[in-house]
């Protein structure tokens, strides 16, 4: 599998580590409830389809990136910089 | 500095030799397959000045400015070395590049040129370089990075930041020949030799000392 890095350009997997689901977003520590972050630390969505990950190239640029992949078929769909799907989440932008 | 302890230090022969990264791994001379042209040529790039640049958030534009004032320099995108002779700046990753010159002086001042727009880090001993050149450098090199090294895909002012035998290492063309430089931790160096010589030794290989030394 390679995936293509928006910095570096095509690459083997090898070089990168994976993390997990790109989606979960850490409730406000304080003010969760009990339930919010045990659904933030433990649940996780296992689609079989399209999912979006966070992967970190450690080998390269040494961003963390969001991918689009399709987990049937290890087919990617779209990579984009971590720091830019944040910035739009602050934004209040969908991402 | 008082003048006096300043005339003095340049007066006084220090004991402390500068130890090239390579010493204890790489002997100079031929290696490798015997007779005919050696394939690859190995230059020890010692007392190379280098340092890391890490641009603050919204001041790359600024910071190209300053770079160009103080030591006629810009900011090469995404992929891209900017070189002219021996110095200039290596694209290492988002708003992050490696500077590097032909010795540690023309470095002096960085820092202070870019005040308030980048982080500077000096990395004179922090990394080992090697210049890879001769007929073989691109086969030989195509045996340990897993990134498209053909000319249609990384050419001349080409830079890329990639693992060889597992090892960080960052690579650059310098020219068609063509001519990659390669730059390592300098704690790796030796395993980084051990995977360099003996994908070299098929060719054939020759070892020399660059300037400054």
């Amino acid at each position: 599998m390679r995936i293509r890095c928006p910095h570096c350009g095509e690459r083997d997997n090898g070089e990168f580590s994976y993390l997990g689901d790109a989606a979960p977003v850490r409730p406000d520590g304080p003010n969760a409830s009990a339930e919010a972050m045990h659904d933030y630390v433990y649940l996780r969505d296992n689609p079989a389809g399209l999912h979006r990950e966070l992967w970190y190239h450690a080998a390269g640029c040494r961003s963390w990136l969001v991918v689009t992949r399709d987990t049937r078929s290890h087919e990617i769909h779209e990579v984009a910089p971590a720091r830019d799907v944040a910035l739009s989440r602050r934004r209040g932008e969908v991402a | 500095m008082s003048d006096v302890a300043m005339v003095g230090a340049e007066k006084l022969e220090s004991i402390w030799k500068p130890r090239s990264a390579w010493a204890g791994y790489a002997r100079a001379g031929r290696h490798g397959r015997t007779g005919g042209e050696a394939g690859i040529t190995l230059t020890l790039r010692d007392e190379v000045g280098l340092a890391t640049l890490i641009v603050a958030d919204g001041k790359e534009a600024a910071l190209d400015r300053a770079l160009e004032a103080s030591h006629g320099w810009s900011l090469p995108e995404a992929g891209r070395a900017a070189l002219a002779g021996e110095e200039g700046l290596i694209w290492s990753g988002p708003g992050q590049w490696l500077a590097i010159a032909g010795t540690r002086r023309r470095l002096d001042g960085l820092a202070d040129a870019v005040t308030g727009l980048a982080s500077v880090t000096d990395q004179s001993d922090g990394r080992a370089l090697v210049r890879v050149s001769g007929p073989c450098a691109r086969e030989m090199l195509s045996k340990g990075v897993a990134i498209d090294l053909h000319p249609r895909a990384f050419r001349a002012g080409s830079a890329a930041v990639t693992s060889i035998a597992h090892i960080g290492a960052q690579l650059w063309q310098r020219d068609d020949a063509p001519t990659y430089d390669l730059a390592v931790a300098r704690s790796f160096a030796g395993s980084f030799w051990s995977w360099l010589s003996h994908a070299a030794a098929e060719f054939g290989y020759g070892v020399e000392h660059g300037p400054g030394r």
